[in-house]
């Protein structure tokens, strides 16, 4: 877990899903920096970001049931509880308290600013959000992609578009800004007309050396007045970066 | 074991079928989703290689499964035998709805894409687990490409308010037939961690009533009785 990885890398939140996306009696099967997640939502709308790994037989949880209080581990039904991650209830031994040793291993979780966001260690402050005065704000479709951070990163700052074109003549050429606020927080700014001050602040998740997840977050003065046709635009832009990053 | 296809008397749906056959197990999904009974003839598809044999050939030429005799009427393969059951045993109509143009279309268009789905993460599947002959790699590279387009399908589909692959409001048999080979997909050495859409998804279907489950499927929790945040079960 996080073996290899600097101080920096540990210490810090990455956006692991989309808010919206961590749906009741569901568990997301994530990863960060190699270490696989189980990533879930209690019924009273807490958070749970679990190693996705039994502490019993080190069957995946992200197969288990999401009761909406507890994990259900699928192989022997082991149970644990949201928060803690205490084990609360073996079937095989129905009437014993579980030890308070069986536990499943648990990481830094918090959400901002549309996100699920997850830290291998324990920052000190909140996650940096997208720092732009719009406000309205979109997050836009993920994309898995299969290709390092950095390389995806060198993508991004050859530039951006935002402009739709209706005519979808010119989808290619950039019409943003884009700069890099850390290795993993890029932020687009639009220079287009009817677009004031209009910025995608994209936050990278590595996977793992050669596998990273491309979040977006669209912030905008206006609400468009297509909404899918704004998200589509700007999953094409981000299918295209993910296409070049992978063929680098 | 051999049987004719005048083995029995009895007016019940036959199936020939192989436990472990995602195809196989398409079918058994649909007949228990339209809770019909049906009399399972079971070959020993491996290692036995019994579909080879002279008395099933005689009644599948290309040795295919899953086989279908219906009243003396014998289907073959998934989208005639899904076609067949919808016309036939589903009163409400909305399994495969005739009447509706769009979804028609959507419909054939994703018993398509089933088939491909069994060619790559199925044959993958087959390959690892019966050591079928197969290009592996070649398998799991158009696995991938399928499951890319069918998320992102899938994705847009939430956004526009849809829970199932077509926009019919309500699953079909194009949700039935892509299913197995999408949830049996790891077998093969194919992951689902980087479509979080189609894992959603796959938690919707298991939790249409009548769900039968297979080995190497689990059911999916069921849903609170009342939502407590008043959040949507899908995104």
């Amino acid at each position: 877990m996080a073996a290899g990885y600097t101080p920096d890398l540990v210490e810090r939140w990455f956006a692991v899903a989309r808010t919206e996306e961590v749906v009741p009696r569901h568990v997301v099967q994530a990863q960060l920096l190699d270490q696989e997640i189980a990533l879930w939502r209690d019924d009273a709308g807490a958070v749970n970001a679990w190693e996705n790994r039994c502490p019993h037989r080190g069957v995946r949880l992200s197969i288990g049931l999401n009761t909406g209080t507890e994990l259900r581990c699928q192989y022997h039904g082991w149970r644990y509880a949201t928060g803690s991650g205490q084990c609360t209830y073996i079937p095989a031994h129905p009437t014993q308290k579980p030890a308070a040793t069986m536990r499943v291993a648990r990481f830094g979780i918090t959400e901002a600013h549309g996100f699920v966001w997850v830290s291998l260690g324990t920052p000190a402050g909140p996650p940096q959000g997208p720092a732009t005065g719009c406000e309205h704000a979109t997050t836009l479709r993920s994309i898995y992609t299969e290709a390092s951070a950095a390389t995806i990163a060198a993508c991004l700052l050859r530039g951006y578009r935002f402009a739709l074109d209706p005519l979808g003549a010119d989808e290619s050429s950039p019409d943003a800004v884009v700069v890099a606020e850390d290795a993993y927080t890029l932020r687009a700014k639009s220079s287009h007309a009817g677009e004031r001050e209009a910025a995608v602040t994209f936050f990278l998740q590595p996977m793992g050396a050669s596998q990273t997840v491309i979040h977006g977050l669209l912030t905008t003065h206006g609400v468009a007045a297509d909404r899918l046709a704004v998200l589509r635009h700007h999953h094409r832009q981000m299918t295209a970066l993910r296409d070049a990053a992978e063929s680098r | 074991m051999p049987r004719s296809l005048d083995d029995r008397e009895t007016d019940m749906i036959k199936l020939y079928d192989f436990e472990l056959s995602a195809t196989c197990y398409t079918v058994r999904l649909m007949l228990s989703l339209l809770r019909i009974a049906f009399e399972r003839i079971e070959l020993d598809v491996y290692p036995g290689r019994e579909h080879e044999s002279p008395w099933f050939l005689a009644i599948s030429p290309s040795g295919e499964l899953p086989v279908m005799n219906d009243g003396g009427g014998v289907l073959t393969g998934v989208p005639a035998i899904l076609e067949h059951l919808t016309g036939a045993y589903d009163p409400s109509g909305r399994w495969n709805p005739r009447d509706e143009p769009g979804v028609r279309h959507g419909i054939a268009q994703w018993l398509a894409v089933a088939g491909q789905l069994n060619a790559t993460a199925g044959a993958a599947r087959l390959h690892d687990t019966m050591f079928q002959a197969a290009d592996i790699e070649a398998c799991r590279a158009g696995a991938h490409r399928s499951f890319r387009a069918l998320d992102e399908h899938l994705w847009f589909a939430e956004q526009s308010g849809h829970d199932w692959l077509c926009a019919a409001g309500h699953p079909t048999i194009a949700d039935i037939a892509c299913f197995p080979p999408v949830m049996l997909s790891e077998e093969g050495g194919i992951s689902r961690l980087p479509y979080p859409a189609i894992r959603r998804w796959t938690d919707r279907v298991k939790r249409i009533p009548h769900f039968t489950p297979m080995s190497g499927i689990f059911n999916a929790a069921p849903l609170a009785a009342a939502p407590t945040s008043g959040r949507r079960t899908s995104a």
